[in-house]
């Protein structure tokens, strides 16, 4: 199974993430902030991070980028509700591999991540 | 037509010492307390014109009036407080229908006279009106249905239909057709009886030739002016995010929810707290940044915040009370909700529109926005507010989207907003990712 890393600050979408994933998936971290998502990184080299883009202490695009910079083959999807054009392309600078909007459901969290990590 | 922030200020003080002189004259009348509460000026939809009223049973008077300034105005008492403010000024004429009623014409028409005569004086015109005409309906029926041509002039093809003129007492139907653009500004006044729950209201549906004439005179050729279509775009922009708040809802609850009422206006700063009320709500608050930068709260009652929380949950809690994994779900709900408001300002605007992480809020209204009021205070004496609801007749459960801006930066985002890409509020996530 892929080791999963997720980082958002909000506990409610954590719990669902969780849940959507651990059937497939390893979890191998759950963190609040771009910060501890970079550090949590480097530690487990998960396969896949679920990265949150509003995030205090540091946001997920400066998260993504750190790590996409140590590390240019880590895969990282933006799961954010985050929906303007200009951060998706901030993103996308940044090295995010893949983009979901919340509300989201399983369907189309398992096609993000088929589409990055193919099994 | 352009609007300064300075004429719509002289317009709000305006229509508020027109109502409290005309509250001064029933209180001398009738001895009975009444202060005014709020009085703002709102951009809304013509079939949204008197939403606040829903649920009530009114009685009141009506004019029409021309010259200067034309339109319909028209003072609405509840039934019930009706009865006493007729009580107080023949004793014992509540109980004979024909007496309550010529009390309520002729007190109605004492208020309202004076109401007008403010606004001749301000103008230095003449503006007459019709005798009163004694209304009587439930909720906005009680109203006249606002006449003239719509607010907006020009938009984009998602927006085209916009009404010109042609609803002359009509409206009520003319913006459902085709989603058409069709806004008008109404002033509104809301007096408080000063010891009891009663409320009564002052309107004025200024027709929008007239109301344009005595804006383009009364604004300076200064800076700051705003085009009023772009403000009904921006009216239109907003209620697309008041929907894509909605179906974000259903999408997370399962149930079906409908946007509702959106309307833009436009009050003193100090009566920003007044529009949110004493009631205790749950929501979340976020700063946002960028052009405009401000406020913006998501906030449910008590008891629709249980149950929305409840839809949210993968299992069932069963719970009366508000658990932390509630708070946990209407966090992540309002920041949803934020983002999707904020966001389409963004793709239309092209400029990122950045927010903080949503704080949880659980107190009385005004406890919540009062120091929000106050961070936006410091730079201006008004402002304007974004005020959004949702509904669904699926369980009790309803919402409020409030939205503070600097008013400054809401100026500039206005000026740069180009009318033809308003529909353009949805990024392509796909295309961004090609």
């Amino acid at each position: 199974m892929p080791d999963v890393l997720i980082a958002d600050d909000s506990d409610f979408m954590r719990n669902l993430l969780r849940e959507i994933l651990e059937e497939d998936h390893n979890i191998v971290g759950e963190v609040e902030n771009g910060v501890e998502a970079v550090e949590t990184y480097k530690e487990e080299e998960p396969d896949l991070v679920m990265m949150d883009i509003v995030m205090p202490i540091r946001d997920g695009i400066e998260a993504t980028d750190e790590i996409k910079t140590a590390s240019p083959d880590a895969n990282v999807i933006m799961c954010t509700s985050v929906g303007q054009e200009k951060k998706m392309k901030e993103a996308v600078k940044a090295g995010a591999d893949g983009y979901i909007t919340k509300p989201f459901q399983k369907p189309s969290v398992m096609e993000a991540i088929a589409d990055v990590v193919p099994s | 037509m352009k609007v300064d922030i300075q004429s719509l200020g002289a317009f709000n003080r305006l229509t508020h010492e027109g109502a409290e002189q005309a509250t001064a004259s029933m209180c001398r009348m009738t001895g009975l307390d009444a202060v005014v509460d709020v009085t703002k000026i709102s951009l809304v939809d013509r079939a949204d014109v008197g939403e606040q009223l829903a649920g009530g049973e009114f009685v009141g008077v009506g004019f029409d009036f021309e010259g200067e300034l034309a339109g319909e105005t028209a003072l609405v008492f509840d039934r019930e407080s009706s009865e006493t403010i007729a009580e107080a000024l023949v004793p014992g004429s509540a109980a004979d229908e024909a007496m309550a009623r010529s009390s309520v014409e002729e007190i109605g028409n004492i208020m309202m006279s004076g109401f007008i005569d403010g606004w001749a004086d301000f103008l230095g015109a003449t503006i007459e009106h019709s005798p009163p005409e004694y209304v009587e309906g439930s909720g906005r029926d009680v109203l006249p249905a606002p006449s003239g041509e719509a607010a907006t002039v020009e938009g984009p093809d998602a927006f085209e239909g916009i009404e010109h003129g042609d609803a002359a007492g009509s409206g009520e139907g003319a913006s459902a057709a085709g989603g058409s653009l069709d806004q008008v500004f109404v002033f509104r006044s809301e007096i408080e009886w000063v010891g009891e729950s009663v409320h009564f209201y002052i309107y004025m549906l200024p027709e929008y030739g007239p109301l344009a004439d005595v804006m383009s005179n009364q604004a300076s050729a200064a800076d700051g002016a705003i085009p009023v279509d772009k403000l009904g775009v921006f009216n239109e922009m907003t209620s697309d995010g008041t929907q894509r708040a909605a179906d974000n809802v259903e999408m997370m609850t399962g149930i079906e929810t409908e946007a509702e009422v959106t309307q833009l206006s436009f009050a003193p700063i100090e009566d920003v707290p007044k529009q949110v009320g004493t009631d205790i709500y749950v929501g979340t608050v976020v700063e946002f940044t960028g052009v405009p930068s401000g406020y913006l709260m998501v906030l449910f009652d008590e008891v629709s915040a249980v149950h929305i929380a409840e839809a949210m949950m993968p299992v069932e809690m069963d719970s009366d009370e508000l658990t932390d994994q509630h708070k946990h779900a209407i966090e992540e709900l309002g920041n949803i909700v934020t983002s999707g408001f904020v966001d389409g300002w963004a793709n239309v605007l092209q400029t990122p529109v950045e927010h903080t992480p949503p704080r949880l809020v659980h107190d009385m209204g005004r406890a919540i926005v009062d120091p929000l009021a106050a961070q936006v205070g410091r730079h201006q004496d008004h402002a304007f507010l974004i005020d959004s609801e949702m509904r669904t007749d699926d369980i009790a459960f309803g919402a409020e989207i409030q939205v503070l801006p600097d008013e400054k930066e809401l100026r500039q985002a206005l000026d740069e907003l180009l009318v033809e890409r308003a529909d353009r509020t949805e990024a392509d996530v796909e295309r961004v990712f090609e």
